[in-house]
């Protein structure tokens, strides 16, 4: 009971991912500075935000509805919490795992964008109804292709629990080279999922203010950007688990630094698309996921099909 | 209780988040804000970001005398501002008037709408003037939570 809940608070639960989130938007942020010829934030920064946004006045818009207003916040972060106890993360054993997690690991990360959504909607501010808007019209461009790239590495591992993918490309190494048009899909569907530089479209200040967030101030704005730095470490765990499953028989240390590892290269892959594209148009969007990104996606369905037939007996 | 409220005070001190309102300036002073912004001078390095809701922002960067039409344009931004919030008046105009005081359109400097914290004269006030009282607000602020300590 005592491990159970050292596990769910401690590490690898919510302060684990709490530190390791506000350390990965200081990366993210400062290598972004750098890249851009400048200094950047010092290191303390994301943590001065959270502290400041706690520290504030939350002000409820009148219009607004004020549980669903209120409730939001809490709902995305729990729930992006939640995904990450499934994903294997240095060793082939995810804390919690079952036949069929990959649907739940899937569905949790999908909440906190529909928490963006209705956050966004029932704020009732023109800015926020055009931003949540946009969060939905996005999901439904980029959630089809990261779905199909996912099962389609399932496929090939023939289970539908991560911990069980993760055992089998660490027994078959050299199998995971499969998947990487899958890899490719499923980082551009990450970055549409973390809104990230050229799929910030639902926040793009310079158009809409800051979207679903307009309204948001305060310590429910400090839980929402929280949940947005606590994606990236969960996605990211996510594409490493399934894209890049080697090091995971060499023990807790060595594995654990090789976890980080992979997470960083990520984290890095990130900040360097946010400086070097500019952001796309929700139609130009939408026109790359379903043009582009989900043929290439159900082609790799069909190379993890034949792979299978000729060399897994 | 001390020590908490002497985070949260380190905390706002290195994490001020600014909005800028035109509140009838001739455009010199709010180029000279955006230049300020630009990664020449990287503001980020003391945590200052360039937010486009009054909900998220900390401080007010306003240029310009109020006129008789932006007055409650400008009462209701700093309304929707969430506490604690501070305001700093950039170019002369916007700390007295400048020029233009006394117009039949003009109702002189920013304090006389909304109560101001820090002025930067200068017409217009340079990026390095307005990087300077931007810090020295901040400096005031600590100083005025070690005041308070004591």
């Amino acid at each position: 009971m005592l491990k159970q809940l050292f596990i769910l608070l401690v590490f690898p639960g919510f302060l684990f991912l709490l530190t390791s989130g506000l350390l990965a938007e200081f990366i993210d942020r400062r290598l972004y500075a750098r890249l851009q010829n400048r200094q950047g934030p010092p290191w303390f920064q994301p943590l001065a935000d959270f502290i400041k946004l706690l520290g504030k006045e939350d002000i409820v818009p009148q219009e607004a509805d004020t549980t669903v207003f209120r409730l939001m916040p809490l709902v995305a972060l729990s729930a992006t919490v939640a995904a990450f106890f499934y994903i294997p993360l240095w060793g082939t054993e995810a804390m919690f795992s079952f036949n069929g997690d990959i649907i739940v690991v899937l569905y949790l990360l999908m909440l906190p964008t529909l928490c963006f959504f209705l956050g966004g909607w029932y704020s009732r501010s023109v800015f926020s109804s055009i931003g949540a808007v946009r969060v939905l019209t996005q999901l439904f461009a980029y959630e089809v292709p990261l779905f199909i790239c996912i099962l389609a590495s399932s496929l090939l591992a023939n289970t539908w629990s991560l911990s069980g993918m993760a055992a089998f490309y660490s027994k078959h190494p050299g199998y995971w080279l499969f998947n990487l048009i899958g890899f490719g899909i499923a980082f551009i569907s990450l970055l549409g999922k973390l809104e990230k530089v050229p799929f910030d479209i639902p926040e793009a200040e310079t158009e809409i203010v800051a979207g679903s967030f307009t309204e948001y101030s305060g310590r429910l704005l400090a839980f929402f950007r929280l949940t947005i730095d606590i994606e990236l470490i969960v996605g990211t765990s996510l594409l490493a688990a399934v894209f890049l499953p080697f090091g995971f028989g060499v023990g807790p240390y060595i594995g654990f630094v090789i976890y980080i590892l992979k997470v960083l290269l990520l984290v890095a892959l990130v900040s360097l698309s946010r400086t070097i594209f500019a952001r796309l148009r929700i139609d130009q969007m939408i026109n790359l996921c379903w043009k582009y990104l989900a043929p290439l996606a159900f082609l790799q369905v069909l190379l993890n099909l034949i792979a299978k037939g000729v060399m897994v007996k | 209780m001390g020590k908490l409220t002497h985070i949260v005070n380190w905390a706002r001190i290195k994490s001020p988040w600014v909005l800028h309102f035109n509140t009838g300036a001739c455009n010199a002073c709010d180029i000279e804000i955006i230049a300020a912004l630009t990664p020449r001078y990287d503001l980020e390095r003391f945590g200052v970001q360039l937010k486009g809701t009054p909900r998220h922002a900390d401080i007010l960067l306003c240029s310009g005398p109020v006129t008789r039409q932006v007055e409650c344009r400008l009462k209701m931004i700093y309304e929707q501002m969430p506490e604690p919030k501070f305001v700093v008046a950039v170019g002369t105009c916007a700390c007295s008037g400048g020029v233009f005081d006394g117009c039949y359109n003009v109702k002189s400097g920013i304090n006389a709408a909304i109560p101001v914290s820090a002025y930067i004269p200068g017409c217009p006030a340079s990026p390095k003037a307005i990087i300077d009282g931007v810090v020295k607000l901040l400096q005031s602020l600590e100083a005025e939570e070690e005041k308070k300590e004591k």
